[in-house]
Protein backbone atom coordinates (compact mmCIF):
# COMPACT_ATOMS: atom_id res chain seq x y z
CA UNK A 1 0.00 0.00 0.00
CA UNK A 2 1.29 3.51 -1.15
CA UNK A 3 1.13 6.42 1.27
CA UNK A 4 -2.11 8.58 1.65
CA UNK A 5 -1.01 12.19 0.41
CA UNK A 6 -2.86 15.70 0.36
CA UNK A 7 -2.45 17.88 -3.02
CA UNK A 8 -4.13 21.59 -3.40
CA UNK A 9 -5.10 21.68 -7.19
CA UNK A 10 -6.53 23.83 -9.32
CA UNK A 11 -8.72 22.61 -12.02
CA UNK A 12 -9.77 24.66 -15.39
CA UNK A 13 -13.03 22.99 -16.92
CA UNK A 14 -13.88 22.98 -20.85
CA UNK A 15 -17.10 24.69 -21.81
CA UNK A 16 -18.03 20.76 -22.28
CA UNK A 17 -17.61 19.91 -18.87
CA UNK A 18 -19.46 22.23 -16.90
CA UNK A 19 -22.58 20.65 -16.58
CA UNK A 20 -21.23 17.19 -16.28
CA UNK A 21 -20.26 15.58 -12.33
CA UNK A 22 -16.57 15.09 -13.50
CA UNK A 23 -15.37 15.18 -10.12
CA UNK A 24 -17.37 13.22 -8.35
CA UNK A 25 -16.93 10.33 -10.62
CA UNK A 26 -13.13 10.44 -10.46
CA UNK A 27 -13.76 10.79 -6.46
CA UNK A 28 -15.79 7.61 -6.58
CA UNK A 29 -14.04 5.35 -8.87
CA UNK A 30 -10.50 6.19 -7.20
CA UNK A 31 -11.45 6.57 -3.78
CA UNK A 32 -9.87 10.04 -3.57
CA UNK A 33 -11.59 13.13 -1.54
CA UNK A 34 -12.01 15.94 -2.85
CA UNK A 35 -12.43 19.17 -0.83
CA UNK A 36 -13.77 22.00 -2.67
CA UNK A 37 -12.51 25.69 -1.02
CA UNK A 38 -13.13 27.65 -4.23
CA UNK A 39 -14.80 27.90 -7.46
CA UNK A 40 -15.90 30.38 -10.25
CA UNK A 41 -18.06 28.96 -12.99
CA UNK A 42 -18.47 31.55 -16.44
CA UNK A 43 -20.38 30.74 -19.53
CA UNK A 44 -16.77 29.33 -20.99
CA UNK A 45 -14.77 28.28 -18.35
CA UNK A 46 -15.42 26.66 -15.04
CA UNK A 47 -12.44 26.66 -12.57
CA UNK A 48 -12.47 24.62 -9.20
CA UNK A 49 -9.86 25.16 -6.81
CA UNK A 50 -9.48 22.13 -4.03
CA UNK A 51 -7.58 19.75 -2.02
CA UNK A 52 -7.37 15.94 -2.99
CA UNK A 53 -6.93 13.50 -0.69
CA UNK A 54 -6.04 9.92 -1.43
CA UNK A 55 -3.41 7.25 -1.90
CA UNK A 56 -0.29 8.55 -3.92
CA UNK A 57 -0.81 5.73 -6.59
CA UNK A 58 -4.76 6.55 -6.76
CA UNK A 59 -4.41 10.45 -6.92
CA UNK A 60 -2.09 10.07 -9.81
CA UNK A 61 -4.59 8.09 -11.48
CA UNK A 62 -7.19 10.19 -10.74
CA UNK A 63 -5.75 13.34 -12.16
CA UNK A 64 -4.65 11.32 -15.32
CA UNK A 65 -8.70 10.18 -15.67
CA UNK A 66 -9.31 13.86 -15.29
CA UNK A 67 -6.64 15.27 -17.59
CA UNK A 68 -7.97 12.45 -20.27
CA UNK A 69 -11.29 14.16 -20.40
CA UNK A 70 -10.33 17.29 -20.91
CA UNK A 71 -9.74 19.16 -17.23
CA UNK A 72 -6.91 20.88 -16.83
CA UNK A 73 -5.17 20.04 -13.78
CA UNK A 74 -2.30 22.48 -12.12
CA UNK A 75 -0.65 23.53 -8.54
CA UNK A 76 -2.31 26.43 -7.09
CA UNK A 77 1.40 27.95 -6.57
CA UNK A 78 1.20 28.16 -10.21
CA UNK A 79 4.06 26.92 -12.17
CA UNK A 80 7.26 27.21 -9.93
CA UNK A 81 9.90 27.11 -12.20
CA UNK A 82 10.59 30.38 -13.11
CA UNK B 1 10.98 47.21 13.49
CA UNK B 2 9.33 47.29 10.37
CA UNK B 3 6.16 48.44 8.61
CA UNK B 4 4.12 45.20 7.45
CA UNK B 5 1.38 44.56 10.09
CA UNK B 6 1.01 41.33 8.83
CA UNK B 7 -0.11 38.91 5.54
CA UNK B 8 -3.79 38.90 4.50
CA UNK B 9 -5.52 36.58 1.74
CA UNK B 10 -5.62 37.99 -1.41
CA UNK B 11 -9.50 36.48 -1.78
CA UNK B 12 -10.97 35.94 1.59
CA UNK B 13 -9.10 38.71 3.55
CA UNK B 14 -8.11 36.52 6.35
CA UNK B 15 -5.49 37.49 8.17
CA UNK B 16 -2.48 35.66 8.79
CA UNK B 17 0.84 36.58 11.08
CA UNK B 18 4.62 36.86 9.65
CA UNK B 19 5.58 33.60 8.92
CA UNK B 20 7.16 31.65 5.93
CA UNK B 21 3.70 30.34 4.40
CA UNK B 22 2.06 31.96 1.65
CA UNK B 23 -1.44 30.20 1.06
CA UNK B 24 -4.39 30.97 3.18
CA UNK B 25 -5.54 27.68 5.29
CA UNK B 26 -9.27 27.83 4.31
CA UNK B 27 -9.64 29.30 0.62
CA UNK B 28 -6.36 28.50 -0.80
CA UNK B 29 -6.12 32.38 -1.87
CA UNK B 30 -2.56 33.43 -1.89
CA UNK B 31 -1.44 35.96 0.58
CA UNK B 32 0.06 39.17 0.79
CA UNK B 33 2.46 41.05 3.14
CA UNK B 34 -0.12 44.62 4.67
CA UNK B 35 1.77 47.68 5.70
CA UNK B 36 1.33 50.06 7.82
CA UNK B 37 1.02 52.88 5.41
CA UNK B 38 0.06 55.45 8.55
CA UNK B 39 3.46 54.98 10.22
CA UNK B 40 5.24 54.99 6.88
CA UNK B 41 3.75 58.38 6.07
CA UNK B 42 5.47 59.58 9.15
CA UNK B 43 8.70 58.50 8.62
CA UNK B 44 9.34 58.59 4.90
CA UNK B 45 9.77 61.37 2.60
CA UNK B 46 10.90 62.12 -1.19
CA UNK B 47 13.99 63.94 0.81
CA UNK B 48 14.71 61.01 3.22
CA UNK B 49 14.61 58.66 0.29
CA UNK B 50 16.81 61.32 -2.14
CA UNK B 51 19.48 60.67 1.01
CA UNK B 52 19.97 57.28 0.22
CA UNK B 53 22.45 55.10 -1.47
CA UNK B 54 20.73 54.10 -4.56
CA UNK B 55 19.91 50.68 -4.49
CA UNK B 56 16.77 48.93 -4.21
CA UNK B 57 16.60 49.24 -0.29
CA UNK B 58 16.36 52.96 -0.48
CA UNK B 59 12.34 51.98 -0.03
CA UNK B 60 13.36 49.77 2.75
CA UNK B 61 9.68 50.98 4.65
CA UNK B 62 7.73 49.86 2.28
CA UNK B 63 9.53 46.58 1.71
CA UNK B 64 8.35 43.54 3.83
CA UNK B 65 11.70 43.18 6.22
CA UNK B 66 11.63 43.72 10.25
CA UNK B 67 15.65 44.32 10.31
CA UNK B 68 18.18 46.53 8.25
CA UNK B 69 18.37 44.99 4.27
CA UNK B 70 21.24 42.30 4.40
CA UNK B 71 21.32 40.79 1.18
CA UNK B 72 21.15 42.48 -2.29
CA UNK B 73 22.86 45.54 -0.77
CA UNK B 74 23.87 46.77 -4.36
CA UNK B 75 21.02 45.73 -6.31
CA UNK B 76 18.17 47.93 -7.85
CA UNK B 77 18.16 51.37 -9.17
CA UNK B 78 18.95 50.53 -12.34
CA UNK B 79 19.04 53.41 -14.75
CA UNK B 80 15.87 55.17 -16.31
CA UNK B 81 17.17 55.83 -19.84
CA UNK B 82 15.07 58.36 -22.00
CA UNK B 83 15.12 56.25 -25.39
CA UNK B 84 15.23 59.21 -28.24
CA UNK B 85 16.51 57.83 -30.83
CA UNK B 86 13.47 54.82 -30.44
CA UNK B 87 11.46 57.45 -30.08
CA UNK B 88 12.35 58.72 -33.47
CA UNK B 89 12.57 55.56 -34.81
CA UNK B 90 9.09 54.14 -33.88
CA UNK B 91 7.23 57.81 -34.11
CA UNK B 92 6.62 58.50 -30.50
CA UNK B 93 7.00 61.94 -28.27
CA UNK B 94 7.79 60.56 -25.02
CA UNK B 95 10.32 57.20 -24.36
CA UNK B 96 11.90 55.37 -21.45
CA UNK B 97 13.44 52.23 -20.94
CA UNK B 98 13.67 51.14 -16.98
CA UNK B 99 16.94 49.16 -17.91
CA UNK B 100 16.98 46.34 -15.54
CA UNK B 101 19.68 44.38 -18.35
CA UNK B 102 22.33 46.25 -15.67
CA UNK B 103 20.67 45.30 -12.69
CA UNK B 104 23.51 43.92 -10.20
CA UNK B 105 24.62 41.19 -9.74
CA UNK B 106 23.18 38.66 -11.98
CA UNK B 107 21.67 41.37 -14.81
CA UNK B 108 17.82 40.40 -14.57
CA UNK B 109 15.15 42.06 -12.20
CA UNK B 110 15.27 38.64 -9.99
CA UNK B 111 18.14 40.29 -8.61
CA UNK B 112 15.39 42.89 -6.76
CA UNK B 113 12.76 39.96 -5.52
CA UNK B 114 15.63 37.73 -4.30
CA UNK B 115 17.37 40.56 -2.72
CA UNK B 116 14.24 41.06 -0.46
CA UNK B 117 13.30 37.49 -0.48
CA UNK B 118 16.77 36.51 1.31
CA UNK B 119 17.21 39.15 3.64
CA UNK B 120 13.57 37.76 4.85
CA UNK B 121 14.76 34.22 5.03
CA UNK B 122 17.59 35.24 7.24
CA UNK B 123 15.51 37.39 9.60
CA UNK B 124 13.29 34.05 9.43
CA UNK B 125 16.23 31.96 10.50
CA UNK B 126 16.76 29.83 7.33
CA UNK B 127 20.32 28.60 6.66
CA UNK B 128 19.04 26.84 3.09
CA UNK B 129 17.64 28.62 -0.18
CA UNK B 130 15.93 26.98 -2.58
CA UNK B 131 14.16 27.61 -5.93
CA UNK B 132 13.01 25.90 -9.29
CA UNK B 133 14.34 28.00 -12.24
CA UNK B 134 16.05 27.61 -16.08
CA UNK B 135 17.12 31.06 -15.86
CA UNK B 136 16.91 34.17 -14.25
CA UNK B 137 15.74 33.28 -11.09
CA UNK B 138 18.61 30.49 -10.41
CA UNK B 139 20.74 33.05 -11.19
CA UNK B 140 19.88 35.29 -9.15
CA UNK B 141 19.22 32.63 -5.62
CA UNK B 142 22.76 31.12 -6.62
CA UNK B 143 24.77 34.82 -6.74
CA UNK B 144 22.90 36.67 -3.90
CA UNK B 145 22.75 33.33 -2.24
CA UNK B 146 26.24 32.81 -2.01
CA UNK B 147 27.22 36.32 -0.82
CA UNK B 148 24.42 36.02 1.96
CA UNK B 149 25.66 32.97 3.27
CA UNK B 150 23.12 30.12 2.26
CA UNK B 151 23.32 26.44 1.30
CA UNK B 152 21.62 26.62 -1.88
CA UNK B 153 19.30 24.00 -3.82
CA UNK B 154 18.47 24.80 -7.54
CA UNK B 155 16.33 22.52 -9.28
CA UNK B 156 16.07 22.18 -13.37
CA UNK B 157 14.37 19.80 -15.21
CA UNK B 158 17.04 17.56 -16.52
CA UNK B 159 16.74 18.51 -20.23
CA UNK B 160 18.22 21.92 -19.83
CA UNK B 161 20.63 22.84 -21.99
CA UNK B 162 24.29 22.85 -20.47
CA UNK B 163 24.90 26.43 -21.81
CA UNK B 164 22.14 27.60 -19.51
CA UNK B 165 23.50 26.25 -16.20
CA UNK B 166 26.71 27.60 -16.64
CA UNK B 167 25.42 31.00 -15.39
CA UNK B 168 24.31 29.12 -11.93
CA UNK B 169 26.62 26.65 -11.66
CA UNK B 170 29.46 28.78 -11.48
CA UNK B 171 28.39 29.88 -7.93
CA UNK B 172 28.76 26.25 -6.52
CA UNK B 173 24.93 25.78 -5.57
CA UNK B 174 23.19 22.18 -4.85
CA UNK B 175 22.18 21.98 -8.87
CA UNK B 176 19.53 19.35 -8.80
CA UNK B 177 18.90 18.06 -12.70
CA UNK B 178 15.19 15.99 -12.43
CA UNK B 179 14.35 13.63 -14.36
CA UNK B 180 10.86 14.87 -15.17
CA UNK B 181 8.78 17.29 -17.14
CA UNK B 182 8.12 20.60 -16.46
CA UNK B 183 4.78 19.41 -14.27
CA UNK B 184 7.10 16.93 -12.42
CA UNK B 185 9.87 19.20 -11.63
CA UNK B 186 6.66 22.09 -9.95
CA UNK B 187 4.96 18.94 -8.12
CA UNK B 188 8.04 18.00 -6.27
CA UNK B 189 9.35 21.45 -5.48
CA UNK B 190 5.59 21.85 -3.86
CA UNK B 191 6.07 18.72 -1.70
CA UNK B 192 9.82 19.80 -0.81
CA UNK B 193 9.06 23.13 -0.01
CA UNK B 194 6.26 21.74 2.56
CA UNK B 195 8.50 19.27 3.98
CA UNK B 196 12.14 20.91 4.56
CA UNK B 197 12.50 24.36 6.17
CA UNK B 198 14.06 25.58 3.45
CA UNK B 199 13.50 29.48 1.98
CA UNK B 200 11.93 28.42 -1.53
CA UNK B 201 11.92 31.82 -2.58
CA UNK B 202 8.74 31.72 -4.52
CA UNK B 203 6.55 29.30 -2.97
CA UNK B 204 6.79 29.84 1.12
CA UNK B 205 8.55 33.16 0.69
CA UNK B 206 6.73 34.22 -2.05
CA UNK B 207 4.83 37.05 -0.28
CA UNK B 208 8.01 38.59 0.79
CA UNK B 209 9.84 37.82 -2.73
CA UNK B 210 7.29 39.47 -4.61
CA UNK B 211 7.34 42.90 -2.87
CA UNK B 212 11.00 43.30 -4.46
CA UNK B 213 9.32 44.12 -7.47
CA UNK B 214 7.37 47.31 -6.23
CA UNK B 215 11.29 48.55 -6.48
CA UNK B 216 11.21 48.80 -10.08
CA UNK B 217 7.67 50.80 -9.93
CA UNK B 218 9.20 53.57 -7.39
CA UNK B 219 12.22 53.48 -9.10
CA UNK B 220 10.47 54.87 -12.05
CA UNK B 221 8.17 57.13 -10.29
CA UNK B 222 11.82 58.50 -8.65
CA UNK B 223 13.30 59.26 -11.53
CA UNK B 224 10.83 60.95 -13.29
CA UNK B 225 11.05 63.70 -10.72
CA UNK B 226 8.14 61.85 -8.34
CA UNK B 227 5.82 61.44 -11.32
CA UNK B 228 4.24 58.83 -12.76
CA UNK B 229 4.30 58.12 -16.38
CA UNK B 230 1.06 57.80 -18.69
CA UNK B 231 1.64 54.21 -19.51
CA UNK B 232 3.94 51.39 -18.27
CA UNK B 233 4.80 48.29 -20.67
CA UNK B 234 5.52 45.18 -18.28
CA UNK B 235 6.44 41.80 -19.44
CA UNK B 236 4.22 38.96 -18.09
CA UNK B 237 5.35 35.55 -17.09
CA UNK B 238 3.87 35.11 -13.42
CA UNK B 239 1.87 38.16 -13.17
CA UNK B 240 3.76 39.43 -10.37
CA UNK B 241 5.98 42.25 -12.05
CA UNK B 242 2.95 43.66 -13.38
CA UNK B 243 0.89 43.28 -10.21
CA UNK B 244 3.41 44.73 -8.18
CA UNK B 245 4.39 48.14 -9.99
CA UNK B 246 0.96 48.86 -9.84
CA UNK B 247 0.57 48.16 -6.43
CA UNK B 248 4.21 50.10 -6.32
CA UNK B 249 2.40 53.57 -7.83
CA UNK B 250 -0.68 53.55 -5.46
CA UNK B 251 0.97 52.86 -2.47
CA UNK B 252 3.23 56.13 -3.28
CA UNK B 253 -0.16 57.77 -3.64
CA UNK B 254 -1.12 56.37 0.02
CA UNK B 255 1.68 57.73 1.84
CA UNK B 256 1.33 61.66 -0.33
CA UNK B 257 4.72 60.94 -2.43
CA UNK B 258 2.24 60.84 -5.78
CA UNK B 259 -0.90 63.31 -6.00
CA UNK B 260 -3.01 61.13 -8.84
CA UNK B 261 -2.17 58.08 -10.18
CA UNK B 262 -3.14 57.77 -13.63
CA UNK B 263 -0.95 55.65 -15.32
CA UNK B 264 -1.70 53.00 -17.52
CA UNK B 265 -0.50 49.51 -17.02
CA UNK B 266 -0.02 47.07 -19.84
CA UNK B 267 1.00 43.87 -20.19
CA UNK B 268 3.08 41.60 -22.28
CA UNK B 269 3.36 38.46 -23.11
CA UNK B 270 4.58 36.32 -25.75
CA UNK B 271 2.03 34.69 -28.44
CA UNK B 272 3.33 31.21 -27.75
CA UNK B 273 2.35 31.15 -24.09
CA UNK B 274 -0.04 34.01 -23.37
CA UNK B 275 -2.63 32.99 -20.82
CA UNK B 276 -3.15 36.36 -19.72
CA UNK B 277 -3.64 38.24 -22.59
CA UNK B 278 -5.63 35.21 -24.09
CA UNK B 279 -8.15 36.61 -21.34
CA UNK B 280 -7.79 39.50 -21.57
CA UNK B 281 -9.23 39.34 -25.10
CA UNK B 282 -11.46 37.21 -24.34
CA UNK B 283 -13.38 38.73 -21.65
CA UNK B 284 -13.16 36.10 -19.13
CA UNK B 285 -11.66 36.43 -15.58
CA UNK B 286 -10.66 32.75 -15.99
CA UNK B 287 -6.88 32.10 -17.10
CA UNK B 288 -6.94 28.98 -18.93
CA UNK B 289 -3.28 26.90 -18.15
CA UNK B 290 -1.31 26.88 -21.64
CA UNK B 291 1.82 24.32 -22.58
CA UNK B 292 4.15 27.00 -23.52
CA UNK B 293 6.02 27.28 -27.04
CA UNK B 294 8.00 30.28 -27.56
CA UNK B 295 11.98 32.03 -27.18
CA UNK B 296 10.90 33.88 -24.38
CA UNK B 297 11.61 30.96 -22.16
CA UNK B 298 11.91 33.74 -19.44
CA UNK B 299 8.36 34.56 -19.35
CA UNK B 300 7.42 30.28 -20.43
CA UNK B 301 5.14 30.09 -17.40
CA UNK B 302 1.60 28.34 -18.70
CA UNK B 303 0.09 28.33 -15.43
CA UNK B 304 0.74 32.11 -13.90
CA UNK B 305 -0.01 32.42 -9.86
CA UNK B 306 -0.78 36.00 -10.32
CA UNK B 307 -2.59 35.69 -13.86
CA UNK B 308 -5.99 36.87 -12.54
CA UNK B 309 -4.43 39.72 -10.21
CA UNK B 310 -2.34 41.16 -13.22
CA UNK B 311 -5.25 41.11 -15.03
CA UNK B 312 -7.33 42.93 -12.86
CA UNK B 313 -4.72 45.50 -12.34
CA UNK B 314 -4.40 46.02 -16.45
CA UNK B 315 -8.35 46.60 -16.03
CA UNK B 316 -8.13 48.72 -12.53
CA UNK B 317 -5.74 50.93 -14.30
CA UNK B 318 -7.24 51.32 -17.91
CA UNK B 319 -4.35 49.37 -20.01
CA UNK B 320 -4.55 46.35 -22.46
CA UNK B 321 -2.94 42.96 -22.76
CA UNK B 322 -1.32 42.15 -26.09
CA UNK B 323 0.87 39.12 -27.21
CA UNK B 324 3.51 39.03 -29.61
CA UNK B 325 4.90 36.54 -31.91
CA UNK B 326 8.71 35.28 -31.84
CA UNK B 327 9.49 36.59 -35.22
CA UNK B 328 8.66 40.32 -33.65
CA UNK B 329 10.53 39.55 -30.55
CA UNK B 330 13.58 38.90 -32.51
CA UNK B 331 13.09 42.02 -34.50
CA UNK B 332 12.72 44.16 -31.40
CA UNK B 333 15.40 42.95 -30.02
CA UNK B 334 17.79 44.18 -32.65
CA UNK B 335 15.75 47.47 -32.80
CA UNK B 336 16.18 48.27 -29.44
CA UNK B 337 20.05 47.60 -29.69
CA UNK B 338 20.85 49.75 -32.86
CA UNK B 339 18.63 52.65 -31.73
CA UNK B 340 19.39 52.52 -27.28
CA UNK B 341 22.71 49.91 -27.59
CA UNK B 342 20.86 48.00 -25.09
CA UNK B 343 21.22 44.49 -25.60
CA UNK B 344 17.89 42.90 -24.11
CA UNK B 345 17.11 39.44 -23.23
CA UNK B 346 13.50 37.54 -25.22
CA UNK B 347 11.46 39.33 -22.51
CA UNK B 348 12.70 42.93 -23.57
CA UNK B 349 11.72 41.50 -27.11
CA UNK B 350 8.51 40.87 -25.92
CA UNK B 351 7.81 44.13 -24.03
CA UNK B 352 9.12 46.48 -27.23
CA UNK B 353 7.35 44.24 -29.92
CA UNK B 354 4.08 44.63 -27.77
CA UNK B 355 4.67 47.99 -27.05
CA UNK B 356 4.98 48.94 -31.19
CA UNK B 357 1.79 46.65 -31.61
CA UNK B 358 -0.42 48.42 -29.22
CA UNK B 359 0.95 51.97 -30.62
CA UNK B 360 -0.82 50.26 -34.07
CA UNK B 361 -3.75 49.23 -32.81
CA UNK B 362 -4.39 52.78 -31.05
CA UNK B 363 -4.59 51.22 -27.21
CA UNK B 364 -1.31 53.74 -26.52
CA UNK B 365 -1.28 57.36 -28.00
CA UNK B 366 1.56 58.42 -29.76
CA UNK B 367 1.94 61.58 -27.73
CA UNK B 368 1.90 59.50 -24.12
CA UNK B 369 4.98 59.55 -22.09
CA UNK B 370 5.60 55.43 -22.10
CA UNK B 371 7.74 53.55 -19.74
CA UNK B 372 9.10 50.02 -21.28
CA UNK B 373 9.90 47.25 -18.23
CA UNK B 374 13.17 45.66 -20.13
CA UNK B 375 13.82 43.05 -17.32
CA UNK B 376 17.14 41.06 -18.30
CA UNK B 377 20.25 40.96 -19.88
CA UNK B 378 20.52 39.91 -23.62
CA UNK B 379 23.61 37.95 -23.26
CA UNK B 380 21.52 35.42 -21.18
CA UNK B 381 19.11 34.27 -24.62
CA UNK B 382 21.88 35.72 -27.78
CA UNK B 383 21.26 32.12 -29.17
CA UNK B 384 17.67 33.15 -30.24
CA UNK B 385 19.77 35.83 -32.55
CA UNK B 386 22.11 33.10 -34.19
CA UNK B 387 21.49 33.38 -38.15
CA UNK B 388 19.22 36.44 -37.58
CA UNK B 389 21.98 39.14 -37.01
CA UNK B 390 23.48 41.06 -39.49
CA UNK B 391 26.15 40.07 -41.74
CA UNK B 392 29.94 39.63 -40.65
CA UNK B 393 32.64 40.98 -43.32
CA UNK B 394 35.54 39.15 -43.47
CA UNK B 395 38.89 40.34 -44.69
CA UNK B 396 42.12 39.22 -45.77
CA UNK B 397 45.32 40.88 -43.66
CA UNK B 398 45.74 43.86 -46.00
CA UNK B 399 44.83 47.28 -46.80
CA UNK B 400 43.15 46.88 -50.47
CA UNK B 401 41.09 44.09 -48.83
CA UNK B 402 40.13 46.50 -45.95
CA UNK B 403 39.41 49.72 -48.68
CA UNK B 404 37.40 46.87 -50.94
CA UNK B 405 34.83 46.39 -48.19
CA UNK B 406 34.68 49.59 -47.10
CA UNK B 407 34.05 50.66 -50.02
CA UNK B 408 30.75 48.22 -50.61
CA UNK B 409 29.69 49.30 -46.80
CA UNK B 410 29.86 52.54 -47.96
CA UNK B 411 27.74 51.34 -51.37
CA UNK B 412 25.38 49.97 -49.28
CA UNK B 413 24.67 52.80 -46.29
CA UNK B 414 24.20 55.34 -49.58
CA UNK B 415 27.28 57.03 -48.85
Amino acid sequence: MGEVKKLRVRLTFPQELIKEPVLFRMAKKYDVMPNIRRARVTDTYGEMILELEGLEENLQEGINSLRQQGVIVELIEGDIIE
Amino acid sequence: MGYVTGLKCRECGRDYPIEPIYVCEFCFGPLEAVYDYKKIKKVLSRRVIERRPKTLWRYKELLPIDGEPQVGLSSGFTPLVKAENLARYIGVKELYIKDDTVAHPTLSFKDRVVAVALTKAKEFGFDTAACASTGNLAHAVSAHGAKAGFKRFIFIPASLEQSKIIASIVYEPNLIAVDGNYDDVNRLCSEIANKYRWAFVNINIRPFYAEGSKTMGFEIVEQLGWEAPDNIVVPCASGSLLTKIWKALKELREIGMLKEVETKIYGAQATGCSPISTAFKKGTDVIKPVKPNTVAKSLAIGNPADGYYALQAVKESGGAMEDVSDEEIVEAIKILAKTEGIFAETAGGVTLATYIKLLKEGKIDKKDSTVLCITGNGLKTSEVLNGRTTEIYYIKPNLASFEETLSRINKKEGR
